[in-house]
């Protein structure tokens, strides 16, 4: 064997051993614990005893989909990602919009917009819990002076979602923010001032200028804020640990409920890979969106 | 070849030194692990202000009379002290002595691990708060404290209102409004009513539930949830919550600190819970009244056990500190420092305590008949059947579903699942 073929060999070999550490770290720390999941979802395993679960098939997954409180869960969760999604990305847009022109103050506005996304979610959590507290909150006192009355806002079935979802926002909307900005950069001066010279008014210029170029980074930006929500648990649990009467019991608050409070982690590991599909389902979508437009583009 | 033998000569000498090192240590080692210990005491109480001071304070006397024993505090929210040990036992680990709940008491001992700590207690005069400590002939646990339920209130409000300490719900209601219309900014009536709080919210609600004569399981063992008992007990805590007393969203540390600062003028408490209001807070221990809670019958208690690991290295020495635990020095130590809450021996309150305290005797004396938050029979799984009740509770309280309604829905899931 020459030289020349042992070199061509190890340059061959030389993207595999690029990938190989995250290979073996996605292996340990996310397939294999995956597969232990999924495992432990067909077994009756307790929490107590995490080591002697036995094997009981579709047993859990058979009990989930009989239980009308799983259906709700979903239901909620679905709504709550849905919600996140509509207003988050909505605001995040806006605000991205209206930051990208110059004007005074900028530096200054564009900081209290990212103050969302720069607090941690528990810190965030427990400053929203005193606005919304019943007797001394800022919204009822509000609501009070306005002569409107007090509202229970994590307390009433009405309300408590809307509260959780506003939460929500006002946290990932400064992400969405600044991942639009980004985008927005890309769109080239010209056309946007040729567009404007051809008579266009601003939601036109928006719709045929804009928007195509911000697209794709929007779409980013909804996925990761839909998956997100169905993986989000601090908020939801710290506000109202899924109540009142399971409006806010999102999948992930259930999987929380079933493996503490009823020690069956089997049936807890049921509902997280159920939840696992809808994550898988949503980022399928996604893809598949991403494809045809690649497609359309490309024709 | 003077070179090879300086070298042979190094390596030689170094081996041997290894092994002199290896063989010292290894003396040393187990000359430490026979002479110290180290015992890790696991307890949400120790974060509570002053009296866990106090509490731990009296437990670091162990060390006076076992100077080889060195005790650490595991210091565990109340509100995660069950996950967090049921997680760290399930992995093999935790403290080598837990004092818990008398629910996670249940689910150590079934599921193995904790170890009979029968020794303990030999020639001791236990009382009946010990009795659950025994499951299927072995003693798991010592009883630490038993906590009955009272109603306490604010004497200077209720005096300024001219309201009277009531005996009835109604009177409660009454009570509690004409104390909040006489001082501005003070809330009738503090109790828990959500279901982010539900380990302590179903503990509390068996007061109301076995006030009015509930048995969550009949004679022949079977789950009784919609019973008409139960279905007043839910009228009467909505009644209440209807008429705008409890102070809604509020948790029950925050409803509590509102007490200790003048705010509030009733509440239904535990022994352990108004001791912590009246320490060290705006409201003198002596402005705080005991009574009855307003029910025809008796109420609840929550009982807290020591238990020693199963996992624990020191044994031995941890049921020797349970055994110092028992004894009368020990326990006169831990009546000044729990208050009221009965203990595992006789040791009454002291006269000068109950003077300085006047709500004290009153838990003493409803101790005598009140009944554990466990369900008999299912101790375990007592805390999935009460979500399920609580849940019954909830949906009556924010939504206009009958108690009835509510309670036949919870038996029937109950009915399915146990």
């Amino acid at each position: 064997m020459t030289g020349s073929k042992i070199r061509n060999g190890m340059t061959r070999l030389v993207p595999y051993a690029f990938i190989l550490p995250p290979m073996i770290y996605l292996m340990v720390f996310m397939f294999w614990p995956l597969a232990r999941q999924m495992y432990m979802s067909l077994t009756n395993t307790k929490i107590i005893n995490p080591n002697r679960g036995r094997f009981i098939g579709l047993g859990n997954y058979e009990r989930l989909f009989d239980d009308p409180a799983f259906y709700l869960s979903l239901k909620v969760t679905l709504l709550y990602a849905v919600l996140a999604v509509i207003f988050g990305v909505a605001l995040g847009v806006i605000s991205a919009l209206a930051i990208d022109r110059p004007f005074k103050g900028r530096s200054i506005v564009r900081a209290i917009l990212l103050f969302g996304w720069a607090v941690p979610n528990v810190a965030a959590s427990l400053i929203w819990l005193w606005m919304y507290n019943d007797r001394s909150g800022i919204f009822n006192r509000i609501t009070e002076f306005a002569g409107i009355g007090r509202f229970g806002w994590l307390t009433s079935i009405d309300l408590a979602l809307a509260s959780i979802v506003a939460v929500t926002v006002w946290q990932v909307a400064p992400f969405v923010m600044l991942v639009v900005l980004a985008a927005l950069q890309s769109v080239p001066h010209e056309v946007r001032e040729a567009a404007r010279i051809d008579g266009a008014d601003g939601l036109s210029t928006f719709r045929a200028v804009t928007l195509p170029h911000i697209r794709p980074a929007v779409q980013l930006a909804s996925l990761l804020v839909c998956v997100w929500s169905i993986r989000r648990f601090d908020i939801i649990y710290l506000l109202t640990g899924g109540g009142p009467v399971g409006t806010t019991s999102t999948l992930v608050v259930k999987i929380r409920q079933t493996a503490f409070e009823g020690h069956e982690l089997g049936m807890a590991s049921a509902y997280g890979a159920v939840g696992l599909v809808l994550a898988l389902a949503i980022a399928a979508v996604h893809y598949l969106a991403e494809q045809r437009r690649m497609k359309w583009m490309s024709r | 070849m003077l070179k090879t033998i300086h070298r042979r000569n190094f390596l030689a000498a170094t081996a041997v030194l290894s092994l002199a090192l290896a063989a010292s240590t290894a003396d040393v080692s187990y000359a430490q692990s026979g002479e110290k210990v180290t015992l890790r005491i696991a307890n949400s109480q120790w974060l509570d202000a002053l009296r866990g001071k106090n509490l731990w304070a009296v437990v670091q006397k162990y060390q006076e009379v076992a100077p080889n024993v060195t005790l650490e505090q595991e210091a565990i929210p109340s509100a995660e002290f069950a996950d967090k040990l049921t997680t760290e036992m399930g992995a093999g680990q935790g403290p080598d002595i837990a004092i818990m709940q008398e629910g996670v008491f249940y689910a150590m001992a079934d599921a193995g691990f904790l170890v009979d700590v029968g020794k303990a207690a030999e020639g001791v005069k236990l009382n009946k708060t010990n009795d659950n400590g025994m499951i299927d002939g072995t003693r798991y646990g010592i009883a630490w404290q038993r906590a009955a339920y009272a109603m306490i209130y604010n004497k200077p409000v209720l005096d300024a209102a001219g309201a009277k300490v009531p005996t009835t719900v109604e009177e409660l209601i009454a009570s509690a409004k004409a104390a909040s219309a006489k001082t501005p900014g003070v809330i009738g009536f503090s109790a828990r009513h959500q279901m982010n709080d539900l380990s302590g919210w179903y503990m509390d609600f068996q007061s109301w539930a076995y006030g009015y004569g509930v048995n969550w399981v009949d004679k022949d063992g079977k789950l009784t949830i919609d019973t008409p008992e139960a279905v007043a007990a839910v009228a009467a805590f909505k009644q209440t919550y209807d008429s705008g007393i409890i102070p809604i969203g509020d948790s029950m540390p925050t409803q509590r600190t509102r007490f200790k600062e003048k705010h509030v003028a009733f509440s239904i408490d535990n022994s352990g819970g108004t001791l912590n209001i009246a320490s060290g807070g705006a409201l003198a221990s002596a402005d705080i009244g005991g009574a009855a809670m307003p029910f025809k019958n008796p109420g609840a208690h929550q009982q807290i056990f020591l238990g020693v690991s199963e996992h624990s290295k020191n044994q031995d020495e941890a049921i020797k500190f349970l055994a110092w635990l028992l004894t009368e020095p020990a326990q006169k130590a831990l009546r000044e420092a729990s208050g009221p809450d009965a203990l595992a021996t006789d040791v009454p309150v002291s006269e000068a305590y109950a003077a300085a305290n006047p709500w004290a005797p009153t838990f003493v004396k409803l101790a005598e008949n009140s009944r554990s938050t466990l369900i008999p029979g299912y101790e375990v799984e007592t805390m999935e059947i009460m979500r399920f009740v609580m849940q019954a509770v909830e949906k009556v309280i924010l939504s206009n579903v009958d108690p009835k309604t509510a309670l036949a829905e919870a038996q029937s899931a109950v009915d399915k699942q146990f």
